[in-house]
């Protein structure tokens, strides 16, 4: 049995949880599959699910602590006897699913991009060395595996399943929430955007953003921040790219500024396309650019904002 | 109070990576102690400072991780544990062989980093709180204990950021802010090296194996635009670039 654990926002699932499917059913030689869907007022997501997957376990544990989704992900696997777990990879997913795979005495394969089946082992393949790397794994079941977002194209309905309640334990210690801060987001979330600005500290200042914003604004896309750059409170740190901020991968990625770090590098080398605007001729960022200007970028950026602006007209 | 630090060696972050035979060489690579451990390592030795008690370092790997040990005594850690294992072991299987180490000593808490810079795997932390049957918070950016049974801890989300309350003993992972790492001094690398630093032989049979590592870079076209001069033709240009020939915007 194939167990995918379904991401979903309380009324629908998300994207993950779809590309989620869409991988275990690439791995259903070892075996049927099935959902679990976790989280309190399940009704909605469960009635969307079963339009994927022939089993829905529901299990209704209330709000997030990671002790709390590995218990209920642990229940759903001894129910169904599950030998494969498949969960979109995210920094909530890639906590608790480590907790799991250590009460499977599983393998876990983090943050892949790719999986398949020899018959009696799951391949995969991922990123390793800050991006730098890519590698192959094999692991015999049981096996726990998390898909990197935008790696596999969403899976399209199939067939009509049943819903089945799940009773799980509350885990013992575990971590109380005392407050949420959520940040604001407007316009195209950083992950998903196929257009990404990014100011670094060349920049100057929080205000020379308003230009980056509007950059962004213009093509379609979302601002992105380096470290420095956040560090200076000059932006969110919701917006940070790189080792310890997002790790993005759009068509194009627009670099302002940035000297382009390895911790930088590591959430953005695998855009299709890099540009950088830098005065600096031997900035690092240069050596992966396929365009790059160099220069001032308070003098190119609004070059860049009119120009991109006649082109968008 | 006892606070351990789990730490890793990885190359130096400006280190040009080879690949021989189909694996990554570290063949003349400069290893440091990994950034993201570097954190756990300040935050155990400033909780040790500021409650008393003890800070240990500790980690599972090769021989040569005993200089990223050194290093964090070098800093201010008491003492070291190394569990010494060669090859490719799965942070699954490290968690389960270290747990059993760290439930001997008996500690308030764990820290170890948010993301291992070899790896990149951010599994160690939750792995070692599930064995030792602990809560986790990861990706931690502030730290205070409430006595020596709860602490009160601020971390990164996807999105946004959480404040918890924990009961001890915890596993904690790093996260940027979380302080500013000392540099050791050289009385510091002196002391290091009359400290304990307990070798433990291990032999462990990894869960994943590595098949082959490769280095693909994209082949970048790497033309260069000189705009110090006319900002406008060469922003132009670009945009002009984006459109027709890349076709991305
Ligand atoms: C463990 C660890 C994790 C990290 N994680 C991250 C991460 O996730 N993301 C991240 O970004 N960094 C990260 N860093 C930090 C990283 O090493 C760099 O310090 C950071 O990326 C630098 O940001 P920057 O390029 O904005 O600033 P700088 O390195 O200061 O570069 C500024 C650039 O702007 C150029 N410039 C200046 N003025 C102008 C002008 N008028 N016109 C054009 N160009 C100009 C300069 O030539 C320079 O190249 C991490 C570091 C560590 C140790
Ligand atoms: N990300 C990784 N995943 C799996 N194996 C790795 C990884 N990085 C290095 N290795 C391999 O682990 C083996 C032992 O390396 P070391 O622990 O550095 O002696 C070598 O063959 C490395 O190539």
């Amino acid at each position: 049995m194939i167990l995918v654990i379904l991401d979903h926002d309380g009324s629908h699932l998300r994207k993950g949880a779809l590309e989620a499917i869409a991988r275990a059913r690439q791995l259903s030689s070892l075996g049927n599959l099935a959902g679990l869907v976790i989280g309190e007022n399940l009704g909605a997501v469960a009635e969307e699910a079963r339009n994927y997957l022939p089993t829905v376990y529901t299990a209704e544990v209330g709000s997030y602590t990671p002790e709390r989704w590995a218990a209920a992900a642990y229940a759903a696997v001894q129910k169904s006897g599950a030998q494969v777990v498949v969960v979109a990879s995210s920094r909530q997913s890639r906590t608790w699913t480590a907790r799991l795979a250590l009460k499977m005495n599983a393998a876990l394969l983090e943050d892949t991009l790719e999986s398949s089946t020899d018959g009696s082992r799951v391949l995969a393949s991922r990123y390793s060395f800050l991006n730098r790397v890519t590698e192959k794994q094999a692991a015999h079941l049981p096996v726990v595996l998390t898909a990197k977002p935008n790696t596999t194209p969403p899976a399209e309905p199939q067939g009509q399943g049943g819903i089945e309640a799940l009773t799980v334990e509350q885990p013992g210690a575990q971590v109380e929430v005392l407050e949420r801060v959520a940040e604001q987001k407007k316009g195209v979330s950083l992950s998903e955007a196929t257009v990404v600005v990014t100011g670094g500290r060349g920049l100057g200042s929080a205000e020379a953003f308003a230009g980056v914003e509007a950059l962004a604004s213009v093509l379609g896309g979302a601002v992105g921040a380096t470290r420095a750059v956040v560090d200076a409170g000059w932006r969110p740190y919701g917006e940070q790219v790189g080792q310890t901020g997002k790790t993005v991968q759009p068509s194009v990625y627009i670099a302002l500024g940035v000297s382009g770090a390895v911790q930088h590098q590591a959430g953005m080398n695998k855009s299709k396309y890099i540009v950088a605007v830098n005065k600096d001729a031997e900035a690092p960022i240069f050596k992966i650019t396929d365009y790059g200007v160099v220069g001032d970028v308070h003098q190119v950026l609004p070059a860049l904002l009119e120009a991109a602006k006649k082109l968008k007209d | 109070m006892k606070f351990i630090a789990v730490l890793r060696q990885v190359p130096d972050n400006e280190a040009k990576l080879k690949i021989e035979g189909g694996q990554v060489s570290l063949g003349g690579v400069t290893l440091i102690l990994d950034g993201m451990d570097e954190w756990a390592v300040e935050e155990v030795i400033r909780l040790k400072e500021a409650h008393g008690g003890e800070a240990v370092v500790m980690a599972l790997g090769p021989e040569r991780f005993e200089e990223a040990l050194r290093t964090a005594l070098a800093m201010g850690a008491d003492r070291a544990v190394h569990l010494v294992a060669e090859g490719y072991v799965d942070p699954i299987s490290q968690a389960q062989h270290l747990a059993e180490t760290i439930r001997e000593e008996a500690p308030t808490l764990v820290f170890t980093g948010g993301q291992q810079a070899d790896w990149d795997s951010q599994a160690l932390g939750p792995a070692l709180a599930e064995a030792l049957g602990w809560p986790v918070v990861t990706w931690t950016t502030q730290l205070e204990l409430e006595g020596e049974t709860q602490a009160k801890a601020k971390h990164d989300l996807d999105e946004g950021a959480e404040l918890v309350r924990v009961p001890l003993p915890a596993v904690f992972t790093s996260q940027q802010g979380l302080n500013e790492p000392r540099y050791p001094t050289l009385p510091g690398i002196m002391k290091a090296k009359k400290k304990e630093l307990r070798k433990v032989p291990l032999s462990v049979q990894s869960k994943v194996e590595v098949l082959e590592q490769t280095i693909q870079e994209r082949q970048r076209l790497n033309q260069v635009i000189d705009g110090s001069k006319d900002p406008v033709a060469a922003a132009n240009q670009l945009i002009r670039l984006l459109h027709e020939e890349a076709k991305v915007i």
